[in-house]
């Protein structure tokens, strides 16, 4: 799923690490996440946008909805 | 740090199981007459090799979400790769090939575990 979280994480002055232990996940899953290559559980999405103070939909990208080219899942 | 502890936490189970392992050989070595106490003892390092699974299996309760799906699925490559090979030997020497100990199944597993983790964690980044 493309999403904006490398944007967003940019904005609040976080690194991936910092914003790793926000979320209580690796350094690891914030990259795969940032680069596309994992798509996070329900729960990990909601605490990211709670994060953000966003809704679901303004940081990740539905794939079925986006335009443009997406780099393959590694599951694809 | 989660990985710290996990260290911490294995390390000191594996010198159990070494310290443990070394005591019973030597017990062992020296000469046990009753056949019970020299199962028991040559069993005892069962008990820290227990714990070594346990510290790996709270380790991956523990780890996120995605560590967690490398995990298994390296878990998932070892197990298959591990049967593949045990079978296909034990096919082998059926025809003559030389027996191998079982304790070679242990480090066969830890092997493949390793390269399944290496290549999981490369997929993801």
């Amino acid at each position: 799923m493309k999403n904006r979280l490398k944007q967003l994480r940019a904005v609040h002055g976080l690194s991936q690490g910092a914003l790793a232990a926000r979320l209580d996940v690796s350094r690891q899953t914030v990259n795969a996440l940032e680069n596309g290559r994992y798509d996070p559980s329900l729960p990990l999405a909601f605490r990211i946008a709670r994060l953000f103070d966003a809704s679901i939909e303004d940081v990740f990208e539905d794939q079925a909805t986006s335009s443009g080219k997406q780099k393959p899942r590694p599951d694809q | 740090m989660r990985i710290g502890r996990f260290y911490r936490e294995f390390g000191l189970a594996m010198l159990a199981y070494a310290i443990v392992s070394v005591i019973s050989l030597k017990i062992l070595g020296a000469g046990v007459d009753n056949q019970t106490l020299r199962t028991l003892i040559s069993v005892s390092p069962v008990v820290p090799i227990c714990a070594v699974c346990w510290t790996i299996l709270r380790n991956i309760r523990r780890v996120d979400e995605l560590q967690r799906a490398i995990q298994v699925e390296a878990l998932a490559f070892s197990l298959a790769g591990t049967a593949i090979i045990t079978m296909g030997y034990g096919f082998l020497e059926s025809v003559g090939y030389p027996r191998i100990t079982m304790f070679a199944v242990w480090p066969l597993m830890a092997v493949l575990w390793t390269i399944g983790l290496f290549y999981g964690e490369r997929r993801y980044k």
